[in-house]
């Protein structure tokens, strides 16, 4: 490791980024008013852009300082963290080329390189950037190793797979059992020994020491994090809600992608500061909340600012959605005292890899807490884990608890797969039976 | 010693072709049909019409070939071989540097690699989905209330286009019919549906790669915007024969030749 | 529920010897009629397990791909294997999206249907995302009168984690099946795993002699004899196997020889096609085939246990195991090599994202090394539709050019 690139890091990390940050921050408040049907703009958006945009930024300095990680967003990021790992997270990356509405041009140059247009988007926009080295990032920096967690899904593990041969780059999988019923005792073994048998790989590739007190020192941020974000999720159950769910898609970013890091830790404080005074204040996100929703599935990265607005103008929230909570929902099951086994017991049982009848469960109880009166789900292409058994789930949800609720076909992050004309028809006639059911 | 004479004949979903050739390989004769719902009899009345220009009798015909997706359906013919060949061959003819073939059928389009004898060396298809084939431009066409032949006018070609994103030809046709309804200019929708075609065809041309110089067969060659955003995006000019839809058929009588000469010459 | 132990085992041995003669009676008797025919009995899936079903066989459902049938032999459960159902697909859309894969699809169109046959419940072995889904859908959402069994294989690369873990799920699944159906014996999951033992050696022997163009059958007939083993019982279709010959020489050399690779074989019209057209698969890497036959002959059975998890840990590379690529390329190259075969016919079931995946690293390391590549889209339809037919024709062709004859 040069003293050279060290510096360099150091220099960009303390003055340079902080330096591009003001500017960009600059810019950036000039444009884009508020449409009349929101309320006023959370003050820590302005952090969070700050935040990530370094991110990014600064880690075009990093190779040479510290060895740089691509890590799945369900895995169990804090082992890395031990050992100084820069992470990267393609799928936040992928959703970041979405939301430009840039998926396609990506999609297409791993499509161009034969990989299926039936594979998930986020893989192939990530194949897509592996490819061409773009980035609308800037640069990404090549990791010196994978590091990848099939709790979200088999399909992540493919996609590494894909990588680790391309680049020729170690590849770390931490198999988690799909939980069909519940955890079996060696399903916690299982897993709690990978996580140990990492250590040595580690090590190696990091060129740095184990210590578990480093360990419980990350986790117990991690732990804070996730508790202060499920507290900010929690505080949308007050009326009008805080902030809304397409709000939340974006300061979801730290969680996901920064968690067992301060700068994550103090980010929700502040965050959650806000929140809290809003809901002192009754300040809501929107200007006239009248019907509460529930939002399924991940975000349809294109079109978040088209589908807030639609549902703003109408008078209608998301306060809650499965995706959001994913980040907060297991954490309780964390304990500092005993990391593997209860890592195991946490990262095992993130939604996307338990049972539907469990997601069954967690959603009526969300339903009841926030005090939803609709439910919208996306129906994605890229994520069969999330949309297989959507169509039973609302079902049951609908007829058991006699919600208005509408199901729309589109993908997370590829626009080519969305129809307006049908979507918006389906949105609106979503919105008449919502507003006839509770004028009846 | 006589002269002899060989046929090929490309029966395929919209159009159904017919060329003459001599030993010389020299073109006497080329037609152009609609196939209609009759396959084997488009190709008698394509093949008669033929001789007639060529003024020969069918018993003049030493080996014909037939080809396209009704290529079973010829019962003179005495060989049968697929369009993909025959489109390489065909290319390979009139352009002897042609590395990559093109070809935008009614239902398929295809990107064809050949070696420096016209010999297939691999090819790639598109799947099910009629997007990227001349069916789209078809039905497009008809949305726009435009003649398929309209879409090569100049004002077409040049100027704004607005982004078709939908990949699929039934969703890409609502996309035209709200495009309308906000009144966007014609001439914009039509660059990008020619962008967007261009756009299915381009992940073809990529898994097969470019190889030399590149050759675009099948009726759609004559769409001049499509060719013009193909050059762009392949960075080269490309091979556009004069009569871009019998060059299926022109291969079919070569191989017909072909075959009856290895057949005669054992 | 009674288990049947290691005699009764026995006396089914013996039924299976004079079935043994039996049929080879009746098959000589066919021979005499038709002298030229030399037709393997292969029984009709439907017709078989209603027969059994009707002599009082328990029979469970068994979804794609892995799971360990020796032990649901030893429990006397016959695993009638779901891959993929004919029929037109009605009841599953309303449970399913468009963009779900057939074999999916097909399957729950299946189990809707509430088939007689399946009295002992289904079993979901953990295959794919879109399968894991499946199994809670059916089971938690729902709802089937049967009982539904899951099971979860281990994936990526395996280490000794894995391994261990393979033992202790083995063992849990059979105190689940314990609850249902008995205590269940050693000595009958010996037994259980000494005919699985068999079998495997006999098809080996039967991929090699297929490698090796020595024996008769066609296309087709090769892969119904393959995939009889999704629902005949154990002893049947090692009876079965031992029926076909293998011929001392070597067959006349087909136009081109073609490995082929995918979830199952092509459909018949394909195969039916291809025979037609002279061109003859000499290898199989398929997921409902020989990913499921170790790569190794393995010693016999001495811990049945032991023997199931050694078992699975000698399966072929496999893109549901999600194991390192260049393993599976490894060993597909020396299928190639050993099958010495002109081409490689990627049979691919539409939306499947495990084999999509593996797929395009395998074709392009194909394609460098010379070696040409098919790949057939299908949504296991029947038929063969006219685009299919050219595809496969253009394929020839570009062999025929390169085929050295």
């Amino acid at each position: 490791m040069s003293l050279s690139a060290k510096l360099k890091y150091k220099f960009m990390k303390d003055y340079g980024a902080p330096a591009l940050m003001s500017l960009q921050g600059l810019k950036r408040r000039r444009s884009r008013p508020t449409p009349s049907a929101f309320g006023p703009p959370l003050e820590s958006n302005a952090r969070l852009k700050e935040i990530l945009t370094r991110h990014y930024y600064l880690s075009r300095f990093v190779p040479g300082v510290k060895k740089v990680a691509w890590v799945t967003s369900g895995a169990p990021v804090e082992l890395l963290r031990v050992f100084d790992f820069y992470t990267i997270y393609p799928e936040n990356h992928s959703a970041l080329v979405g939301a430009k509405k840039q998926g396609a041009e990506y999609c297409g140059i791993a499509e161009g390189d034969s990989f299926s247009q039936d594979l998930c988007s986020y893989a192939r926009i990530d194949l897509g950037h592996m490819l061409s080295g773009k980035s609308p990032a800037g640069k990404l920096p090549k990791p010196d190793l994978l590091f990848c967690s099939n709790n979200i899904c088999q399909t992540v593990l493919y996609w590494y797979k894909a990588i680790s041969q391309e680049l020729d780059i170690p590849l770390i999988h931490f198999d988690a059992p799909f939980v069909s019923d519940r955890q079996s005792e060696a399903d916690i073994r299982y897993m709690a020994q990978q996580l140990q048998d990492m250590i040595p790989i580690l090590e190696q590739v990091s060129g740095n020491v184990f210590y578990m007190s480093d360990l419980e020192a990350v986790l117990k941020r991690s732990q804070d994090s996730s508790r202060t974000w499920g507290n900010i999720l929690k505080a949308m159950q007050a009326k009008p809600a805080p902030m809304t769910i397409f709000d939340a898609f974006g300061h979801l970013a730290p969680i996901v992608s920064l968690r067992g890091l301060p700068v994550a830790q103090d980010y929700y404080n502040i965050l959650a500061e806000e929140i809290d005074d809003r809901v002192s204040k009754g300040i809501g996100a929107i200007r006239d909340e009248k019907y509460r929703l529930i939002w399924d599935n991940i975000a349809i990265w294109y079109k978040v600012r088209y589908l807030a607005t639609f549902f703003a103008e109408r008078k209608m929230n998301f306060v809650t959605a499965t995706y959001t909570n994913a980040w907060a929902e297991t954490i309780d099951h964390l304990n500092i005292k005993d990391p593997w086994n209860s890592m195991a017991r946490t990262y095992g049982q993130i939604i996307l890899n338990n049972n539907l009848k469990h997601r069954l469960g967690l959603m009526r109880r969300m339903i009841d807490d926030f005090s939803v009166d609709g439910m919208v789900m996306h129906s994605t292409r890229s994520c069969k884990p999330y949309s297989v058994g959507q169509y039973d789930l609302r079902k049951a949800i609908s007829t058991s608890l006699n919600l208005p609720s509408v199901i729309i076909d589109a993908d997370i992050a590829d626009e080519r797969v969305w129809s307006e004309q049908q979507i918006q028809t389906r949105l609106e006639a979503f919105c008449e039976s919502l507003e006839d059911t509770n004028r009846g | 010693m006589a002269d002899l004479f060989f046929g090929g004949i490309d029966v395929g979903s919209l159009s159904t072709e017919a060329v003459i050739i001599n030993s010389e390989e020299q073109v006497l004769a080329e037609v152009v049909l609609i196939t209609g719902v009759n396959g084997s009899e488009a190709a008698q009345k394509a093949l008669n019409q033929a001789l007639e220009l060529a003024e020969l009798a069918q018993s003049q015909i030493a080996a014909l070939t037939s080809t396209g997706y009704g290529r079973a359906s010829v019962p003179f013919a005495t060989g049968k071989t697929t369009e993909i060949s025959c489109h390489g061959v065909g290319a390979h003819h009139l352009f002897p540097s042609t590395g990559t073939v093109i070809d935008v059928g009614g239902q398929d389009s295809k990107v064809i690699q050949i070696d420096d004898r016209g010999h297939m060396l691999d090819f790639s298809m598109n799947d099910k989905c009629a997007a990227g084939t001349g069916r789209f431009l078809e039905v497009m066409a008809d949305r726009l209330e435009l003649e398929l032949d309209e879409l090569s006018n100049p004002a077409y070609i040049t100027g704004p286009s607005t982004p078709i994103s939908s990949t699929c030809t039934v969703f890409a046709e609502s996309e035209v019919i709200s495009l309308l309804a906000k009144d966007t200019p014609r001439e914009q929708i039509v660059n990008g549906l020619q962008r967007s075609i261009v756009n299915r065809i381009w992940s073809m041309v990529v898994s097969i790669g470019i190889h030399g110089e590149v050759t675009i067969t099948g009726g759609v060659a004559k769409n001049q915007g499509l060719i013009k955003v193909l050059e762009e995006k392949l960075g080269q000019k490309l091979n556009v024969p004069k009569n871009p839809q019998t060059v299926g058929a022109l291969g079919a009588a070569l191989i017909a030749k072909r075959h009856h000469s290895d057949s005669t010459s054992t | 529920m009674y288990p049947f132990d290691a005699i009764v085992y026995l006396q089914r041995d013996d039924h299976y010897k004079r079935s043994d003669l039996e049929q080879r009676a009746q098959i000589d008797a066919m021979s005499i009629n038709d002298t030229k025919d030399k037709v393997l009995k292969i029984p009709d899936r439907s017709d078989y397990l209603r027969d059994q079903r009707r002599s009082g066989q328990e029979i469970m459902g068994v979804l794609p791909a892995l799971y360990p049938r020796e032990l649901l032999w030893a429990f006397n459960i016959l695993p009638a294997e779901i891959w993929d159902p004919p029929g037109e697909i009605l009841l599953a859309n309303v449970h399913l999206q468009a963009s779900i894969c057939p074999i999916v699809k097909r399957g729950l169109e299946f189990i809707l249907k509430s088939p007689e046959i399946i009295n002992s419940g289904y079993l979901f072995p953990h295959t794919c995302d879109s399968l894991q889904n499946l199994g809670t859908q059916v089971k938690d959402l729902i709802g089937v009168p049967v009982p539904v069994y899951t099971f979860y294989n281990p994936k990526g690369e395996f280490n000794k984690a894995s391994k261990r873990y393979y033992s202790e799920i083995l063992f849990n699944l059979q105190k689940t099946l314990e609850k249902s159906h008995g205590l269940l014996s050693q000595n009958q999951l010996k037994a259980a795993c000494e005919l699985g033992h068999k079998i495997d050696i006999r098809r080996q022997m039967l991929h090699a002699a297929l490698m090796e163009d020595r024996f008769d059958l066609s296309n087709r007939e090769y892969f119904q004899l393959i995939r009889a083993a999704e629902y005949m019982q154990g002893q049947d279709y090692l009876d079965l196997l031992n029926h076909v010959e293998i011929n001392e020489q070597i067959g006349v050399a087909p136009r081109a020889r073609l490995l082929v690779t995918g979830i199952l074989p092509p459909g018949d019209d394909i195969l039916n096609f291809l025979d037609e057209s002279r061109v003859r698969i000499v290898s199989e890497d398929l997921l409902s085939g020989s990913r499921r036959i170790p790569i190794v002959e393995m010693d016999q059975p001495d811990d049945p246990m032991e023997y199931l998890v050694e078992r699975f840990f000698l399966l072929p590379p496999c893109s549901t195991k999600a194991g390192g690529l260049d393993k599976r390329l490894q060993y597909l190259k020396k299928l190639i090599a050993k099958s010495r075969c002109h081409g490689v016919l990627f049979n691919t079931v539409k939306f499947c994202e495990p084999e999509l995946f593996d797929q395009h690293f395998l074709i392009k390391s194909m394609k460098v090394m010379g070696l040409p590549v098919l790949n057939l889209e299908t949504e296991l339809q029947p038929g063969l539709s006219g685009q299919e037919k050219t595809r496969i024709e253009a394929f020839l062709e570009m062999l025929d050019e390169g085929v050295p004859v």
